[in-house]
Parts: structure tokens; C-alpha cells; sequence
């Protein structure tokens, strides 16, 4: 971990349309180092993929717009560049990997059109070449026979495999960063370990950059260095993978760590987090976790908490836990 | 290939099936073949005569058994108004019609896909409304009305094109265009929905991460799988084109196959009915087969597994 690659600040993304008008994504910021993998963790709806996609302004815009806020990359805002300058950045500086790879891989192309399209969508190469550096992008990916992959057809392929083919779309370009947006839940438990054991590589052969954005507790124990964790459009805590698993310190971290079901401890029931998430349009005025929260005191329904520093942890709670 | 075989002797079993239907609505319809024939003051006697010659006084089945003999051998027959031989009669009208269906086909396309794409890559704006609004208009006008004010328009008043007749290309643009008229608009229509389907798709997305350009993703991605459901409906415009080209050769005295078809029907001139008749049935199945391969051999997944 050297220097921050990429900086997202105080970022808001939210539903802007006629009649309609209320964020999602609230003030999250968080950095991004050289050579790490960062988990931003959260359950379904918290808004943890609509700020994975706004890095690369990729939300379906209208009606998703970012209100407020900048992502900092290589001394640019990526929020300000214009759509030719962002397109550069696109899978050249930033790749993005998705959740289904079934339906993301378009259907009328072979695997070999989508990545030379892609290679030549950034360096002026002949096609001959392209293609020399998509059949490495397919190998680098983990896929063993990358000639017969080259002149497939999405539908011809395997979940796991289409998850690598989306893999070497992403690396085609070699960028710094990898945005990987659940690039597991759809895959087996057996192909989401292969995966994520490739994204690891990327990591430590590549010295890549990966935002790793997951709903699942043991991908994030097992690959990520840090973690931001969300809830309901915030950031409630972050820190290094370590310390929130051993010591998290805001009640929701603690409840979800609470929630994941250990082998060989069949005597403690799980333990549920009453309640359940508020809609975006019903935010609370004070924290957005009090409703549900087992250390809540009068001052969380009043006002809203600030992200906390504590050393390299930070902490979105009046009532922390040390 | 299994389904196109199936397909192409569905086709065959549905040509036999129309060519006895159209054998014998015709004869059933009523009216008087001698009428066209003989002169008014032909006696009831003559009448007869005639009728017998040409063997309309046999018994419906037993003249399509001939007529199916004669067909097999080749033989198409003779007109029963002028007696011209219907094999060279037919060929004139046929090479008339394919110029004037085929080059309404091409407009359809031609105009139809940009037109739509246009509007859907400018969604919303005054080129979209406008684009949609023509369209509807054009399906909801109906071509013989289309037909009488572009003649008044362009012939009458403006005297830019010919209201009639077979001649250079200036003779063949308003037919053509009021042929494809709803076609074109359907096509538009088509294409900008299915293009803007299309653009919500988890594939653009990837691709716009990956750094393609837009105008890349909408001219090669985007498109190309909206071209399919217009692939698999050619076959419907080609009937749609075979059907209106009856009252649009009318209205233009364009002396093509639908022309001489309602020419016939009014003579009750029945070998003739019978041929041009049957030549459309063959024209809409085969126009739906040739869509059924295209389709095929345009999509990846069947073409990998058919």
C-alpha cells in the first residue's frame, strides 16, 4: 500500500427526475491504494453497486444522477471529465466486472469480437495483434484453451467461464484499477473460489487495484485488505479486513458479523438484526441505523452522526464500540 | 435445415390447399365469363356454346382435375377473354410487379432501420417526435387515400411526376413509395423499440465499461440485435407488399400482376385468376421461408444448434 490511486469524496448519487427527487448513495467517501483489494460490503440495496458504478458514470442516467461529489483519479475528476475523455478512462484505467455474466457478454459477438472491439477500442493495433493480446487477456484469465474460447459464443459458455471471459475483458487493456461488482454471486461455490483466487493473482503478479463489491462476509475475509462497510446509502465503518472482523465497532458491522453462521458452533442460535432497512425516500433525520440499533440513545434520532476517524479506522456511530 | 424442410413442404401441401380454394371461390362467386367474351347481343345459345368449349359446363372437381393435368404438364392455358397464352402474358406482368415490389422492399429497409435508429438514438428529441409522428400517420393511412392525394399533389399540382403508366424511374416513385408507406412506418417503429430495448441490456453496459464508443455500441451491438425481429417479419411485409400492390397497380395503371389479378376477377377470367392468384401464395410463403433461413442464419444460437 503506497500512495491513494483513487479518491471517491463525500459522494451522492440519487433518483432525479420529474417529481421525484431523493439520494441513494449518501456522502461516501473512501480511498483506494496502489496494490490492495478493498471490499465494500453491504446488503442488497444499500447502494454499494450504484457507487461502484458511478465511478465509471455507468448508473443508467436517467433517472440515476450524481448530486454531489468527486472521484479523484490521476489528479482528474472523473465526474467532470466529458464523455470522450471518460471513454478513455473506460477499461483502459478502470475496468469494471459485473454480477451475471450470462446476460452481460453480448450474444451476437464471439467471445474473440468482444475483445479485440475492446483492445481497439483504446490502441491502434492491427487485428492480428489485438488478437495476440486477447488470446493472453483469456489465458491470463484462467482459461485453459483460449483459441476455442476466442471463437465462442456467450451462450456457448459456462458461468465460471463467461465470469473469465469477463475477466480478460476486463484486463484486456491492462488498467490499474478492477471494479468487480458481485463478479461471484451468480457462481457456484466451487467457481467463485477459482475466481476469487484469480483476483487475488491479479493483485499480488499485477500489482492491480481491485474494489471488490460483495454482499458476502467470507469473500471479503478471505481476499480483501480493507473494507468499507454500507448501509442503507452510507458508510458505517471502515477499516482494515483485520481489525473490523476482530473488533468492528459500529452495532451494524457487529450485527452482521454476529449473522454469518460458523461450522462447529451449532449450539448458539444466529442472531438476526431486528427490523429492516429503510427505503431511500423514508431516511431518517438522525442515524440511519437507529431504528434497528441495540445501543441507540436519544441523541441517534436527532442528528446525524459523522464518519468518525479512529486511526485507520473509521466509525459512523455516536455509541462505538471499543 | 430440418425446419426449413418442413417449411418448404408446409408450403407445397398450403399451394395445393389455396390453388383448389381459389379454383373454386372463383366459379362459385357467381357473375359470367361470356359477358367480357361474346358481345352483348350474343344469343343464350352461344352462350352455352362457349361455355362448353372452354369445358366451364363440367362439374367443379372434374375441371380442377383437368386443370391440375395441365398444370403438371406445364401448361398454363389461355386467357378466356383474349386467349393470349398465359405463359407469356404472365411473364411481362410478373418482371412489371418484382420491379415495382422489389424496389418497395428496398425502400422499406432502406428508410425504415436509419429512420427508427435515428429516433432512438435521439430519443425524445424534436427529430424523434417528429420521425414517430409521420410513422403513425403512415400506418394509419390507408394506401388507396395515400395513393389519390400523392397523384393530386405531385401529378396534378405540382406536375412533377407522372400519374400513371410504365415508363423511366420518374413512373415508379409514387407506386413505390405508397406501397412502402406502412411498411417503412412499421420498420421505424420497430426499430426504434427494439433498439431502445436493446440499449438497456446488461451487454451495453460491458461494453461501455470497456471503453467502446457509443456510436460503436449503437451501430454494431445494439443494432445487430435489432435487426432480428425484422428479419422474422420480412416474410410479413413481403405479403403485406403482395396484397397492397393489388390497389396500388390499380390506382397507377402499373401493369403488373395485381393489375391483371383484379383485371380477372371483374372478367371472371379464371385461368387467369387461378395463376396470379397462386403466384402471390407462392410469393408470401416463399417470402416467410426466406425469412425463417434468414433468421436463422443471422442468429448465432440457432445457427450453432440447426
Amino acid at each position: 500500500m503506497t500512495g491513494v490511486l483513487l479518491g471517491v469524496g463525500d459522494l451522492s448519487v440519487g433518483v432525479h427526475s420529474s417529481g421525484l427527487s431523493y439520494d441513494i448513495v449518501r456522502d461516501v467517501s473512501f480511498d483506494l491504494y496502489q496494490n490492495e483489494i478493498l471490499a465494500v460490503v453491504g446488503e442488497s440495496g444499500c447502494g454499494k453497486s450504484l457507487t461502484a458504478l458511478s465511478i465509471l458514470s455507468l448508473q443508467s442516467s436517467p433517472p440515476l444522477r450524481v448530486t454531489s461529489g468527486s472521484i479523484m483519479f490521476g489528479g482528474r475528476d472523473l465526474l467532470k471529465l466529458p464523455p470522450t475523455e471518460l471513454r478513455k478512462v473506460r477499461g483502459k484505467e478502470i475496468s469494471m466486472i459485473f454480477q451475471d455474466p450470462m446476460t452481460a457478454l453480448d450474444p451476437m459477438f464471439t467471445v474473440g469480437t468482444l475483445l479485440t472491439t475492446a483492445v481497439r477500442a483504446h490502441q491502434k493495433v492491427s487485428k492480428a495483434r489485438a488478437e495476440e493480446i486477447s488470446l493472453a487477456a483469456l489465458a491470463d484469465a484462467g482459461i485453459e484453451d483460449p483459441r476455442r474460447r476466442f471463437g465462442e459464443y456467450a451462450f456457448q459458455l459456462s458461468g465460471g467461464i463467461s465470469q473469465r471471459v469477463m475477466i480478460a475483458l476486463a484486463l484486456v487493456n491492462s488498467p490499474k484499477v478492477i471494479i468487480a461488482d458481485e463478479p461471484t454471486t451468480a457462481l457456484d461455490v466451487t467457481v467463485q473460489a477459482q475466481i476469487l483466487e484469480r483476483l487475488l493473482m491479479l493483485k499480488k503478479d499485477r500489482g492491480m487495484s481491485i474494489i471488490l463489491i460483495t454482499h458476502n462476509l467470507g469473500v471479503v475475509a478471505s481476499v480483501a485488505d480493507r473494507v468499507v462497510v454500507m448501509y442503507s446509502g452510507e458508510i458505517v465503518e471502515t477499516g482494515s479486513v483485520a481489525d473490523v472482523f476482530k473488533s468492528a465497532q459500529h452495532p451494524y458491522t457487529h450485527g452482521l458479523l454476529r449473522a454469518v453462521p460458523r461450522l462447529g458452533s451449532a449450539t448458539k442460535p444466529l442472531t438476526a438484526i431486528p427490523g429492516r432497512v429503510p427505503q431511500p425516500v423514508e431516511i431518517p433525520a438522525g442515524c440511519v441505523f437507529a431504528p434497528r440499533c441495540e445501543r441507540v440513545t436519544n441523541v441517534c434520532h436527532e442528528v446525524r452522526p459523522a464518519l468518525l476517524i479512529r486511526g485507520p479506522s473509521a466509525v459512523r456511530c455516536h455509541n462505538p464500540i471499543d | 435445415m430440418k425446419a426449413v424442410l418442413r417449411r418448404t413442404l408446409t408450403m407445397l401441401l398450403l399451394l395445393m390447399v389455396s390453388s383448389f380454394a381459389v379454383f373454386a371461390a372463383i366459379r362459385l362467386s357467381g357473375g359470367d365469363v361470356t359477358a367480357a367474351r361474346l358481345p352483348a347481343s350474343a344469343s343464350a345459345e352461344d352462350r352455352a356454346l362457349f361455355r362448353q368449349q372452354v369445358g366451364l359446363d363440367k362439374p367443379i372437381i372434374n375441371q380442377y382435375f383437368t386443370y391440375l393435368g395441365k398444370l403438371a404438364t406445364g401448361d398454363l392455358g389461355n386467357s378466356l377473354t383474349n386467349n393470349a397464352r398465359l405463359s407469356t402474358l404472365a411473364t411481362e406482368k410478373i418482371r412489371n410487379s418484382l420491379i415495382l415490389g422489389g424496389s418497395s422492399m428496398v425502400v422499406i429497409f432502406a428508410l425504415g432501420i436509419p429512420l427508427g435508429m435515428i429516433a432512438a438514438m435521439r430519443r425524445n428529441s424534436w427529430l424523434d417526435t417528429g420521425i414517430t409522428s409521420v410513422s403513425v400517420a403512415g400506418m394509419a393511412i390507408p394506401n388507396f387515400w395515400l395513393a389519390l392525394i400523392s397523384i393530386y399533389v405531385f401529378s396534378t399540382l405540382l406536375g412533377w411526376l407522372p400519374s400513371a403508366g410504365q415508363g423511366g424511374i420518374r413512373y415508379l416513385i409514387l407506386p413505390t413509395l405508397v406501397l412502402s408507406a406502412e411498411g417503412i412506418a412499421l420498420t421505424v417503429r420497430m426499430t426504434r423499440s427494439a433498439m431502445l430495448e436493446n440499449l438497456g441490456q446488461d451487454f451495453v453496459r460491458t461494453l461501455r465499461a470497456a471503453g467502446v464508443s457509443e456510436r460503436r455500441i449503437h451501430l454494431k451491438h445494439v443494432l445487430r440485435s435489432s435487426l432480428m425481429p425484422l428479419i422474422s417479419l420480412a416474410g410479413l411485409r413481403v405479403g403485406q407488399i403482395a396484397g397492397y400492390a393489388l390497389v396500388v397497380e390499380t390506382i397507377f395503371g402499373w401493369a403488373g400482376v395485381g393489375q391483371a389479378l383484379v383485371n380477372a376477377v371483374l372478367r371472371r377470367d379464371y385461368p387467369v385468376v387461378q395463376l396470379f392468384s397462386l403466384l402471390l401464395v407462392a410469393l408470401v410463403t416463399l417470402g416467410n421461408l426466406m425469412a425463417t433461413v434468414g433468421y436463422t442464419l443471422a442468429n448465432p444460437r440457432l445457427r450453432k444448434y440447426s
